[in-house]
């Protein structure tokens, strides 16, 4: 007689493994940075009504929520001007836009974030022609400020915008666009009247996306921003490794989690996650 | 469903199946005999492939018993069961070739190789595959693919194979041919078929027994011409072809059956008029009317006249309606619908009296 | 095929976005061959002493093979719990599934410095109990990464088996296989292109992971990406850019074998 396991037993033993090794190495320790935020350095909500008084720390709320608004406005429209390409599109254009988007997409944060130091430091590729050409004496101070933050991540972020965008744009049915052109419309206004509000749902997806990918972004404001420019992903950093305050380090952990956690709660409520990929 | 090689018999008492606040089958008792060939027919959401699901064991029932062979089964799940199965669009395992999606039941009940290579080369042969083993599911036409469907619903000798809308993606032509197919399979293997279909001329031409299902009962269940010239009610009357009706009044019992009163003429017919009451239904199959000048005294007939008719190559269809304005088809030789077209004035209806029978007035 | 296609003032501005894209990517070009000691524009003279600084410094041949090794143990180790739990979701459909799987790709959603706060958490606790198997050792950071890919090895073989007809599995159920005979003879077959995707791109990951690598690392456990940042933080190093240029053109030739393999399987 075979050995037949029943749909419980076998659902039970093929999900256990994950769940439980998640449960140990994810949630548990998670539960651990939540502990911290009410135990150190003394237990109680100390280290949030600091984050509620603290100037520094809201500052840097204030600076991460700004930078991830103007990256959001500006990775969404750049991802849209190439998706329509990548989308609509001559096969070779096709080709053409695909490549440069997945090249990057691919490449790891830290080569690309290096490539913008080459291009944008004092020394690097754009000062050193500028200088070179006569147009300025003196570099010019593009990186270790808030404007390299943005450049950096912005290029970071274009690709993860325009998934969602694509697969909006795919959906959309053709004899549309082909009517409104057929009606009279003009180039332009086809595309501002019928081609953009049709995509409306992949540009939200897009936006949220990248807004909630800014909030907790580390490495590229981190090299890029030079220690000037500190994102609320940094502070944590720095509250754990340099001045050491693990409770408040723990507590914006927490903060963090709950406005990101809002965020795709409407997410949800106003895009269907299928629509999303 | 568990000796390899020999007929099963199924009994369902009481079988009935919820899906949430959803009936889709209920109290249904059902014996299926052995080496029958029995059809399970209904239209869609009749419950038919619910019942089909259950015997299976992919759906556990919410109520009643199942038993085959005499065992309670109805808590075995389906790989214990090991039914045979063939699924609407054939379920073949798209990563193996003919060859090995037949020997694959005979894999997992760790069969020798030489045996696994002597019945599978047998199937094959049975089925008309030979020189297609190698190849796999989708470079094989769709009445290929049903037969390595049906080779590996057989190969391991199931007690009884379920078959699940098995022609409805084949073209009419490959239809008729894989029926008579399937009845020779069903000759040889001497196994117990279970058949569902939502065709009714299908199910005619294959089965030994009916089942009609409706709303998740089971209406009736018997021969083909038995379901087909006495139908237990409308329902079943309407769905297994074409049938007209005429009010009857005055219905009571007589010598050999039963007379009544169909628009001042009285006919008579087999049948109980004590099942009916005195007013019902007088329901006749469009083939078994013929059309005549006159009704002779004693015959039975209605008056009516011709109003359309719709040329079908063999016969012509006829569209009549009688003084009181029933409506009535029938399926006349050509030259005969053309005579009563022409006249364009009354014509009789008569029909053999054994070829009546009553329905209960309005609704079911 | 779509019949409306883009503009000239579309296919401008998506020209210039592209270049926006491909900037950085060629900057580091030129920056490799420099033959100053310090980032530098080459002025005149080339040299490819930074490239011959990766194979002659140990310290770079070390963390590629680190990381390499910490892609493959994490990546093997993600993937076969990905599957089993994703076979678990699609064979048997159990109750609650929408809430497990979403508990599954937490690591996916969440911040990653929280997560990398978590795992820090989670590592600091284990090196009190051990020395091998914690904060700043090879086999803490490729736990800590499976933590971080599992999600995304789920998500793609549910996708795969999302697209697998449902009624083979019923059919080999019918026929009397097992649990393990479904799963291996059945099921997995069949999507084995979305299992050796989630295990290439588990591994990927793994390859790049930086965010939570500089929390559960200091000294010994030093990945590729994590002497990059090194290098980046303190006095940038040209040998980063030598490095960058060849990540870049393995990237662009891995893509380019894709998308030809892509296209000879569409002609077929």
């Amino acid at each position: 007689m075979k050995a037949y396991l029943s749909d419980r037993m076998g659902a039970a033993l093929l999900m256990a493994p994950l769940l439980l090794f998640l449960g140990a190495a994810y949630a548990w320790p998670f539960l651990g940075v939540v502990n911290w935020s009410f135990t150190l350095p003394e237990p109680g909500l100390g280290q949030y009504g600091a984050l509620a008084t603290d100037p520094l720390v809201q500052s840097v709320f204030i600076r991460t929520l700004r930078i991830a608004a103007i990256v959001t406005l500006l990775s969404v429209t750049a991802a849209y001007a190439i998706t329509v390409v990548w989308v609509r599109g001559t096969p070779m254009q096709r080709v053409v836009a695909e490549f440069c988007i997945l090249v990057p997409f691919w490449i790891s944060v830290l080569t690309r974030a290096f490539g913008w130091v080459a291009l944008l430091s004092n020394r690097g590729l754009i000062n050193t022609w500028l200088q070179a050409i006569g147009f300025i004496s003196e570099p010019l101070t593009l990186v270790r400020n808030e404007f390299g933050v943005i450049v950096g991540m912005t290029h970071f972020l274009i690709p993860f915008a325009v998934f969602p965008l694509a697969s909006s744009m795919r959906s959309l049915d053709d004899r549309v666009l082909l009517a409104a052109r057929g009606l009279g419309s003009s180039r332009m206004r086809t595309f501002w009247s019928v081609f953009v509000p049709m995509t409306r749902s992949g540009i939200i997806g897009s936006a949220l996306i990248v807004f909630v990918f800014s909030l907790g972004f580390f490495v590229t404001p981190a090299i890029l921003g030079g220690g000037r420019s500190v994102m609320i992903a940094e502070l944590i950093y720095l509250r754990i490794f340099q001045s050491p305050d693990w409770g408040l380090g723990a507590a914006i952990s927490v903060v963090l989690v709950l406005f990101v956690g809002a965020l795709m709660a409407l997410l949800f409520r106003y895009v269907r996650p299928k629509q999303m990929i | 469903m568990q000796q390899p090689g020999r007929a099963a018999e199924i009994k369902a008492i009481g079988i009935g199946k919820s899906f949430g606040s959803f009936r889709a089958l209920d109290d249904l008792t059902l014996d299926i005999g052995r080496g029958e060939f029995l059809t399970l027919l209904g239209p869609s959401g009749s419950g038919k492939t619910t019942f089909l699901m259950i015997l299976a064991g992919f759906v556990q029932p919410t109520d009643g018993r199942l038993y085959s062979d005499g065992v309670d089964i109805t808590e075995r799940p389906a790989e214990q069961r090991a039914a045979g199965m063939v699924f609407q669009g054939y379920a073949l395992f798209p990563h193996m070739s003919v060859e090995a999606n037949i020997a694959f039941p005979l894999k997992v009940r760790k069969k020798s190789s030489a045996e696994i290579k002597r019945r599978v080369g047998e199937m094959i042969e049975r089925v008309g595959l030979k020189g297609h083993e190698k190849k796999l599911p989708s470079q094989l036409s769709g009445g290929q693919q049903q037969r390595v469907a049906l080779a590996r619903a057989l190969v391991f000798e199931p007690g009884v194979l379920l078959l699940d809308e098995p022609f409805s993606a084949l073209d009419k032509g490959l239809r008729g041919q894989m029926q008579a197919e399937m009845k020779r399979l069903h000759q040889e293997t001497g196994t117990t078929f279970v058949f569902v279909t939502h065709d009714q001329s299908e199910a005619l031409a294959l089965s030994s027994r009916v089942a009609i299902f409706n709303h998740g009962k089971l209406l009736q269940v018997g021969k083909p011409d038995e379901v087909y010239d006495r139908p237990a009610n409308r329902f079943v009357a309407e769905f297994l072809g074409e049938i007209n009706m005429l009010p009857l009044k005055g219905v009571r019992n007589a010598d050999n059956g039963a007379i009544g009163l169909c628009e001042d003429r009285t006919v008579s017919l087999r049948g109980n008029a004590g099942a009916v009451g005195s007013n019902a239904i007088l329901a006749i199959r469009p083939e078994y009317m013929s059309i005549a000048a006159e009704a002779a005294a004693g015959e039975n007939g209605i008056a009516a006249t011709a109003t359309a008719s719709t040329y079908l190559g063999a016969a012509t269809r006829l569209d009549l309606t009688t003084r009181q304005g029933a409506k009535v088809t029938v399926s006349v030789p050509n030259e005969v619908a053309a005579s009563a077209l022409s006249k364009g004035n009354s014509v009789w209806l008569t029909w053999p009296a054994e070829k009546g029978f009553l329905l209960p007035d309005g609704g079911q | 095929m779509p019949t409306y296609r883009p503009g000239p003032v579309s296919l401008i501005l998506a020209a210039l976005v592209a270049l926006f894209l491909l900037l950085p990517l060629l900057a580091v070009i030129p920056v490799s061959l420099t033959p100053s000691r310090m980032l530098a524009m080459p002025s005149g003279e080339l040299s490819l002493r930074h490239y011959r600084a990766l194979i002659e410094d140990p310290r770079w041949i070390n963390s590629i093979l680190l990381s390499i090794r910490i892609g493959v143990v994490s990546s093997a180790f993600s993937t076969v719990l990905a599957l089993c739990f994703s076979l678990g979701v699609w064979m048997f459909q159990p109750r609650f599934t929408a809430v497990l799987v979403g508990f599954v790709l937490l690591p996916m959603v969440v911040p990653p410095v929280v997560s990398a706060i978590t795992l820090y958490f989670l590592l600091t606790s284990i090196s009190g109990v051990s020395s091998f198997f914690g904060y700043d050792t090879w086999l803490g950071v490729a736990m800590a990464h499976a933590v971080m890919t599992v999600p995304f090895a789920t998500v793609l073989i549910l996708v795969s088996l999302s697209q697998l007809d449902r009624r083979i599995d019923l059919a080999a159920r019918g026929l009397g296989a097992t649990v393990w005979e479904r799963a291996t003879r059945i099921i997995m077959p069949n999507i084995k292109f979305g299992i050796v995707t989630a295990a290439l791109l588990s591994f990927v990951l793994s390859w790049e992971e930086i965010g939570v690598t500089l929390f559960i690392t200091s000294v010994n456990a030093i990945t590729l990406p994590r002497l990059m940042w090194m290098g980046l933080r303190d006095n940038i190093d040209p040998a980063i850019a030598a490095l960058s240029v060849i990540l870049i053109i393995i990237t662009v030739l891995v893509l380019a074998v894709r998308s030809l393999v892509g296209r000879l399987r569409g002609a077929h």
